[in-house]
């Protein structure tokens, strides 16, 4: 056990954890964030998608020694209110079914967006394979990203 | 689905001050009704509540496992009642005898609550309008409803206002329902209730429960079926920090922690060894070979051309994201269950027996549902939960990791499908006879019935036998259909071409419903079939299915890239399903049943060695990712008739679907799913 401190959404946390606890653990059940969601925990999936920086990240594949100092947001960091554009067009898109997985469909996207602002449909598709939807809903993802994308540009 | 359904009447269960109007649906005679006055406020076998604040809310008693339920239904009572959708807050029943059969499968939970929600919002509307009349003295026929108010020539009150004066009134029988044409909210495009929820995290799965003082745990089980656990190394597992308890259950080893990386890591120091039991013999190739050797002789067939082939699906496993999971609290008397679940009410009665209470004192809270695809039927999660916690004393919930969950599922059978039909000089069948032999438990000497086939095909025979296996089976997305559908629409393509025809014209020839027909020539349109021949290593398949009250036709286009091998660019859906309460759902069912369709044609299986599942995640058990997703266009086809099923109607004929594209991109007829390699 040793002391790990990082920024989670902005907030400063320090944990006494093992130091190879993965993140994912550290949010859902040290922290209280459980908007990380437990997949597979061999980095399969995706459903546990985070953002370390500006990168995505999946949580169950990165340790607690790997995070100290450094910054992450979570799906609660991303806005509480459901006003981050992905999430807005995530709603009015209807793109969740079951919706396990979608927290983490929507991080990967916010990551895809802070490295390509505008991205192709061939982009998309790259990013978001890292990412399993297993109720299929991967039509909508892209095409709640396209709405996000727009509304962005039409803010600008 | 269930007869009791059509039989139930809806009464009055009571009043509080503070409660306004409960309104429920009777499922049997013997339960009597609350006299006004005396009721709890949450008084159970209500589908909807009015408080008098304007507050409205409907209960679902059906878990959501992603086919959008929870939003659907609750538009149907909404719809009869009359209010505003924005006004409506949806509550998850928590599981009662009251509910009747809470069970979600089958793709019924629309069809089966259809008419008994509308009828509990009608009558409530009729209350309301009848307590409004009598407050300003007129005809209850001279008052309208308008987003959950009442209107009149003399004045107008919201519903809120009306709710205690309401819930004295007399309940009405026989009230009428709206005309499908006056309707406002079904047949809407509405986003989902639980979008906001999802989207911002906030949303409760059955994993994100917590319970203070609650352990984590996870359970250390036999890999092989059959098998047990020979020895492990408990003071290993209690040397790690965070484990708490190492307890023997029925199921194997748990390790509870406090938290789940402790219980995961105590469970790897148990270094358990493994006893692989009875058997340890049993393979995929021994299962099928198995499979084979159930066939009979097919016998004498009549003259004309004669085509046989034989077609094998191999186990699948449901695997949805969220896997098993169960928190239990026994405290009290009582048996506290958090479950994401597909039959709350057997979740009940399998706790109550297990723990000696009595079902009213078990309470089963279905949480949001991570995906259940058949899954969720099975109370082996929650009974082996509940043996935890009464061994622990603790509130518990029991974590499987993806590993445990795609080596202990309940799995869609293996089969092998020999068909053989003779063709007459029409080229349409005069001979149809369907061996289907399934890898499942229990199954009883073969023998001949009736094919149940959506073409006009009336000597259609099928003979269901197979090979009793120690690997468990269930119910997987459309059940025996996910078998015989890829075997039924690759054949009938064979015939097709058998007989030198389009394999779409074919299908047209030997079509004798409606409704079917009216979808395969939409999607005919939709896909210009007879537009420009397909470019080479291009082909388009088709496939055709009715079932679970609904109708459904589809066209895939595949190409065959040298490197990437098959890949699925565009897939044409037509559905009738009767009256689409929420369009925007039953596309979303379509993409899944048919997403779920490629990933099994092309690349998932289940596999079994030494007697165990030899996959463990989505590397080696995969799921159709982003980069391998079709195209859709989709056109659901509007009609009056009751709604049909959309969790499972586009799942059948779609690995056929994406063979028959194969076959006419490659000249391969490729029989054996998964189709991950073509021949040389």
């Amino acid at each position: 056990m040793a002391q790990f401190t990082f920024t989670i959404n902005g907030a400063k946390k320090t944990v006494d954890v093992p130091p190879d606890m993965p993140l994912l653990w550290i949010l859902r059940d040290l922290v209280g964030l459980t908007g990380a969601k437990y997949g597979c925990g061999v980095g399969s999936c995706g459903a546990c998608t985070v953002l370390l920086g500006d990168e995505a990240v999946k949580s169950c594949l990165i340790s607690a020694d790997e995070v100290e100092g450094k910054p992450i947001t979570t799906i609660e960091g991303l806005s509480s209110d459901g006003s981050h554009p992905l999430q807005k067009a995530w709603v009015e898109t209807d793109v969740p079914q079951c919706g396990y997985c979608q927290t983490g469909q929507i991080m990967a996207a916010a990551a895809l967006l802070k490295a390509k602002p505008k991205p192709t449909d061939a982009d998309v598709d790259e990013y978001l394979s890292t990412n399993i939807c297993r109720c299929g809903t991967y039509p909508r993802i892209r095409e709640a990203i396209r709405r996000a994308v727009a509304e962005e540009v039409e803010e600008r | 689905m269930n007869p009791e359904l059509s039989r139930r009447s809806v009464i009055k269960v009571g009043v509080a001050a503070t409660a306004g109007l409960i309104l429920g649906c009777r499922i049997r005679e013997s339960v009597a009704a609350t006299p006004p006055g005396a009721a709890d406020p949450f008084a159970p076998n209500a589908w909807l509540r009015i408080a008098p604040s304007g507050e409205v809310t409907i209960v679902v008693a059906k878990p959501d496992i992603g086919t959008g339920v929870r939003t659907s239904l609750a538009m149907v009572v909404a719809e009869e009642l009359g209010v505003a959708w924005e006004s409506v807050k949806v509550e998850q029943a928590v599981a009662d005898a009251k509910y009747g059969s809470m069970m979600v499968g089958g793709s019924g939970s629309v069809r089966g609550s259809w008419r008994p929600l509308r009828e509990a919002g009608a009558t409530a509307r009729a209350m309301l309008l009848a307590a409004a009349a009598k407050r300003w003295g007129v005809e209850p026929g001279s008052c309208r409803t308008e987003n959950g108010v009442v209107l009149n020539g003399a004045g107008s009150a919201t519903f809120g206002e009306l709710a205690i004066e309401a819930a004295s009134m007399p309940v009405p029988t026989g009230v009428a329902l709206k005309d499908p044409k006056d309707f406002t909210i079904v047949g809407k495009r509405l986003p989902r209730v639980d979008n906001h929820d999802v989207v911002t995290g906030k949303a409760r799965y059955g994993m994100d429960v917590r319970i203070p003082g609650m352990l984590m745990a996870v359970v250390a089980r036999p890999e092989a079926f059959g098998g047990g656990i020979a020895s492990y190394d408990e003071a290993a597992a209690r040397k790690v920090p965070g484990v708490r308890e190492v307890l023997k259950v029925p199921s194997g080893i748990a390790v509870l922690a406090d938290n789940t990386y402790a219980a995961m890591a105590g469970r790897e120091a148990l270094a358990v060894k493994q006893d692989p039991g009875p058997n340890a013999a049993i393979d995929s190739d021994s299962i099928f070979k198995q499979l084979g050797e159930s066939f009979q002789p097919f016998g004498d067939a009549p003259e004309g051309k004669v085509v046989e082939a034989e077609y094998a699906v191999p186990y699948l496993a449901h695997a949805p994201m969220e896997p098993m999971n169960c928190t239990v609290h026994i405290a009290d008397g009582k048996c506290v269950i958090y479950a994401p679940n597909q039959a709350p009410d057997a979740i009940q009665r399998s706790a109550a027996q297990r723990t000696g209470l009595d079902r009213s004192a078990v309470e089963v809270h279905t949480t949001l549902t991570g995906g259940g695809f058949g899954r969720r039927f099975q109370t082996d999660f929650v009974d082996e939960a509940v043996q935890i916690a009464m061994a622990a004393g603790k509130p518990v919930q029991v974590v499987w990791s993806r590993d445990d969950d795609m080596k202990h599922d309940f799995y869609r059978p293996a089969s092998r499908n020999r068909l053989r039909a003779v063709l007459g000089s029409d080229g349409k069948p005069i001979l149809w006879q369907h061996q289907f032999m399934q890898a499942q438990a229990g199954r009883g000497a073969p023998s001949w019935g009736r094919e149940e086939i959506w073409y006009g095909i009336p000597t259609a025979q099928r003979m269901t036998g197979g090979a009793r296996t120690p690997v468990p089976t269930g119910a997987w997305r459309s059940v025996s259909h996910s078998n015989t559908g890829f075997a039924i629409e690759s054949f009938v393509d064979e015939l097709a071409y058998a007989a030198g025809a389009d394999p779409l014209e074919y299908r047209r020839s030997l079509i004798t419903d409606a409704r079917l027909m009216h979808t395969l020539d939409r999607v005919a349109k939709l896909a210009d079939w007879k537009g420009p021949k397909p470019a080479k290593g291009k082909g388009r398949g088709v496939g055709c299915f009715i079932g679970y009250g609904s109708y459904y036709s589809m066209i895939v286009d595949v190409t065959h890239d040298p490197d990437l091998g098959i890949v699925v660019n565009h897939v044409y859906a037509v559905v009738d399903c009767g009256i689409a309460i929420n369009p925007l759902g039953v596309e979303a069912q379509v993409f899944g049943g048919v997403n779920d369709g490629i990933a099994t044609a092309l690349k998932s299986a289940i596999t079994i060695k030494g007697g165990a599942v030899e996959q463990s995640s989505y590397f080696d058990f995969e799921w159709l990712r982003m980069s391998e997703a079709p195209k859709f266009t989709i056109e659901v086809v509007e009609s009056r008739e009751s709604p049909g099923g959309m969790g499972e109607v586009s799942y059948p004929p779609s690995p056929a679907a994406v063979a028959n594209a194969i076959f006419a991109a490659t000249g391969h007829r490729l029989r054996t799913l998964p189709m991950n390699e073509l021949p040389e």
